[in-house]
């Protein structure tokens, strides 16, 4: 709103002239002008400003109005609403209170802007502060002493301004309420007294042509006749379209012959002692909720006035002030009508806002809900990550950290909340990340990747650890190709455990096993070989009992030797304690050093070793594998009579099932030296780790060992339980044949730890074939 | 061909004794024997061997040790040395023979093939 300046004294009196009135430009959007009208009660109407002049006026009726019809309201503007002509008057110009009015009426305005000589906008005057001001007027020229004689003119305007008085009047009191009751009430009322009449009463008109009285002021003692219902009879169609076309009826005696009223109506308006009768018609008012282009005229009701005691002419000022608060009757519907519509559509938005609070209390309710669950779920994790003793981190696809367990401060003196965020390289030294970046990089690559290292934690003191790295990857839809699920790797999880202690047993366990090993070796060695040295006889003749329980000793022995052997063997296999330090080597070699170290015992068997090979490398470790080999050649050789062959071969062999995707585990190459590198998250001491190398992918391709001989063979239901513990063919084996019941063990522990498979075809009596498969080396796959 | 003659260095007397009767009895190789290392240092420099037999586990003084020093000594860094253990690997085996040792034998050893053993490793004629 735009004060004005004080623009002195108006002509008409400063007491109906608002200088303040509520303007907005024309293009102001109507949200913005309801907002504005709501901010101030008092206003009844906006005047559009251009440049200080005004260029439209919109009432309250009139935005009313348009939100009631316009579903797009919110997108209008203010010069869209205003369909009135801008009738000014100048502040200046001396013009009496009825005049303003008049020329309201005139013009059917309710507002008019108050203008200086440029025509630019200084105040705005009301009809009903008008109004307001006539009221006080009359008040005050309403005395005894100002009642003199006056000429016809003179009554004639007096009569006149009364009427107009006494009209505004009326239409104050009905602008005063919206309820429609009341406002009709308020009109019979000012009706009856005005025309000092017997009754007023207001007719409504049913479509099914039935009516009632709905408003009355009657005088005593005169019969009342509100809510009475009348038949269409009373009132026919015929007459109703004529009363709808603004036909107006005053009838000064109903008994006078050109009354025109027919014996049964005279006889009905006698029953409620009506002499004489003015009737005008109240047409059907704009109805909101109906389609705007149907705006035909239907009659609504009547406004009567009843004289009761006596006939009575009715004047043209009568008449006049009928029909017009006729007219205000209808305004009054439409208000009414228009208010009931918006009510309606107030409660309608109101329960569909209640509906949509109650659904969005609903989902607020359940999102509290899953909330705390999944509050209390983080919690729960954050406890369990916070507590496992593993450093538990997440690693996005830029190598930053986005999540650290508590275990980092713990073990590394490294707050989460320091290092989340902050890229691997920046958290550890470069050194460091030079190290670990091929493993860093395969698991952004979707790989999962293990490896072993060592890591100073606070205190100093280095600790191995086991580092694994699991790809986070997840389903895309690649938007570029358009395509969909593509997969995509987001980072990975990082969990590093410390593994001094198994190191620290395994160390232990090395250790003894290589003390036992030495301790038990040594004293056998010495045994051994003081046995061997006696059996030749060149130490002394022994006598025949004497030689017999030497060879006892010697060959117990040979078997103490050996069982100490594969004991010590399998059991660090069983422990996991062997690794196999693979490398490529020729199969064909590998045959060859077999067959040699079993040479002798063949020989001493009257046995022949022939070879069937091909120049194959292989990705083994070949001193299990010749172990392997020299087991089952012995076992050969130990079961096969004398004069037989025994042959070796090895040959590519493709695996019909493919073999199962693994966690790559980090081994010294032994092409690589085992450097000594450092990882390390916070100390900037330098620590080792072992050297990584990849081991070859998987595959299926492998080469096949076979060790044939046509010794005693193998009952079928004996093949698979040969390669468990102590167990043999016969029992009797272990004795005559000198074994030890676990080297076939052995070998399936060698073969599986290569990845390889062994089995054994037999048939009893007609010799045997063990089969071994053990990979290829990288370089053939 | 000339007699040969061996050092054992090895803290296990027995072990000394089985060796030395066996190379004995299979080759007619002279023997001498020594219980440490240090004692084997002092053999060599003094007999100056054709072989020294040399026990890798042995307390303070270890065979690697002992090999290590014979090599440094301009009296004994020429005499051919094979390692006797109770275990070995192939990278084991690796490591040693990066050390310059003419061989290694596993204990326990086939006691009447070890003359034949040995004399493959340092090359000799038997």
């Amino acid at each position: 709103m735009q004060p004005k300046p004080d623009r002195g004294e108006f002509s008409f009196g400063n007491a109906v002239v608002d200088t303040q009135p509520l303007t907005a430009a024309g293009q102001t959007r109507l949200a913005k002008v309801m907002a504005l009208m709501t901010a101030h009660p008092e206003a009844s109407c906006i005047l559009a400003i251009y440049r200080q002049k005004v260029s439209g006026i919109a009432t309250r009726s009139d935005l009313l109005n348009v939100l009631a019809t316009r579903s797009d309201w919110v997108t209008m503007k203010l010069s869209q609403v205003m369909t009135r002509n801008v009738v000014t008057v100048s502040a200046t110009a001396p013009k009496p209170l009825l005049a303003l009015l008049e020329q309201l009426q005139q013009h059917d305005i309710s507002h008019l802007p108050v203008v200086d000589e440029q025509a630019r906008l200084v105040g705005l005057i009301a009809k009903s502060q008008l109004l307001q001001a006539l009221h006080r007027q009359t008040v005050a020229a309403q005395s005894p002493q100002q009642a003199p004689q006056q000429a016809p003119q003179q009554v004639q305007f007096s009569q006149h301004s009364r009427r107009t008085q006494l009209l505004a009047e009326i239409t104050l009191k009905i602008r005063q309420s919206l309820q429609l009751k009341e406002i009709l009430q308020t009109t019979v009322d000012e009706v009856k007294r005005l025309l000092n009449a017997d009754r007023v009463l207001i007719y409504q008109v049913f479509p099914d042509g039935t009516g009632k009285t709905i408003s009355e002021a009657v005088a005593s003692p005169y019969p009342s006749i509100l809510d009475m219902s009348f038949p269409e009879e009373v009132f026919p169609e015929a007459y109703q379209a004529l009363y709808a076309q603004g036909r107006v009826q005053a009838i000064a005696n109903v008994h006078a012959p050109d009354a025109g009223m027919s014996e049964c109506l005279v006889e009905f308006v006698e029953a409620w002692k009506v002499h004489a009768k003015l009737i005008v018609p109240i047409v059907q008012p704009m109805n909101p909720s109906a389609d705007s282009v149907s705006l035909s005229k239907q009659l609504w009701g009547l406004l009567i006035a009843h004289q009761c005691s006596q006939p009575r002419e009715w004047s043209e000022f009568e008449l006049d002030l009928m029909q017009q608060l006729a007219g205000q009757i209808s305004l009054a519907l439409s208000q009414g009508l228009l208010l009931a519509y918006l009510e309606d559509r107030v409660v309608l938005r109101t329960a569909e806002l209640t509906e949509a609070n109650i659904a969005l209390q609903r989902e607020i309710k359940e999102r509290q809900l899953v909330d705390a669950a999944l509050q209390q779920s983080e919690a729960q994790l954050r406890l369990i990550t916070n507590n496992l003793p593993v450093l538990i981190a997440y690693v996005d696809h830029r190598q930053r950290y986005q999540f650290n367990n508590q275990v980092y401060a713990h073990w590394l003196g490294q707050h989460p909340e320091d290092i989340v965020g902050k890229s691997i390289e920046s958290v550890m030294d470069k050194a460091h990340y030079g190290k670990i970046r091929e493993h860093v990089a395969a698991a952004l690559a979707g790989e999962a990747v293990s490896y072993e290292s060592e890591l100073a934690f606070q205190g100093g003191q280095a600790h191995a650890v086991n580092v694994t790295y699991i790809p986070h990857i997840e389903r895309t839809e690649d938007r570029k190709k358009n395509k969909k699920n593509k997969l995509e790797v987001k980072g990975f999880f990082a969990l590093t455990t410390d593994i001094s202690d198994r190191k620290a047993i395994e160390r232990m366990k090395d250790e003894f096993i290589a003390v036992v090993s030495h301790e038990l070796r040594t004293p056998l060695t010495s045994i051994h070989t003081s046995l061997k040295l006696l059996a030749t006889g060149r130490l002394g003749e022994l006598s025949d009992d004497g030689q017999q329980m030497l060879e006892v000793a010697d060959d117990n022995t040979d078997r103490l030797v050996r069982l100490v052997n594969n004991v010590l063997d399998l059991q660090r296999i069983d422990a996991g304690e062997v690794t196999m330090d693979r490398m490529a080597y020729d199969a064909a070699k590998l045959l060859e050093q077999s067959a040699d170290a079993m040479q002798a015992l063949a020989q001493q068997h009257g046995i022949e070793i022939q070879i069937q090979s091909m120049p194959i490398s292989i990705w083994v470790d070949p001193d299990y594998i010749i172990r392997t080999l020299t087991n089952l050649i012995g076992n050969a050789i130990k079961f096969s009579p004398s004069g037989n062959l025994i042959r070796l071969t090895v040959e590519p062999y493709i695996k019909s099932q493919p073999v199962e995707p693994h966690i790559k585990s980090q081994k010294a190459s032994p092409k690589e030296p085992h450097v000594k590198t450092t990882f390390k998250a916070i100390s900037n001491k330098v620590t080792s780790n072992k050297a990584t190398s990849k081991i070859p992918s998987t595959s299926n391709k492998q080469a096949l060992f076979c060790v044939q001989d046509d010794g005693q063979g193998i009952p079928s239901h004996k093949l698979a339980a040969i390669f468990e513990r102590f167990q043999q063919v016969d029992s009797s084996d272990s004795r005559e044949k000198g074994g030890t019941g676990l080297g076939l063990t052995i070998c399936r522990k060698i073969v599986e730890q290569h990845g390889g498979r062994i089995w054994a075809e037999s048939q009893f009596g007609q010799g045997s074939r063990f089969y071994f498969t053990v990979p290829l080396s990288r370089e053939l796959i | 061909m000339s007699t040969k003659s061996v050092l054992i260095i090895d803290d296990e007397v027995s072990i000394q004794k089985v060796v030395s009767l066996s190379l004995q009895m299979e080759a007619n190789w002279t023997v001498m024997t020594a219980s440490s290392g240090q004692e084997g240092i002092r053999q060599a420099e003094r007999h100056r061997p054709d072989v020294i037999l040399l026990d890798v586990m042995m307390p303070e003084v270890d065979g690697i040790a002992t090999f290590e020093a014979l090599q440094n000594n301009p009296i004994t860094q020429t005499i051919p040395v094979v390692l006797l253990t109770a275990k070995t690997r192939t990278a084991e085996k690796q490591l040693f023979e990066k050390l310059g040792v003419a061989g290694v034998i596993t204990k326990p050893f086939p006691p009447l093939a070890l003359a034949s053993e040995i004399a493959k490793l340092v090359d000799w004629t038997m």
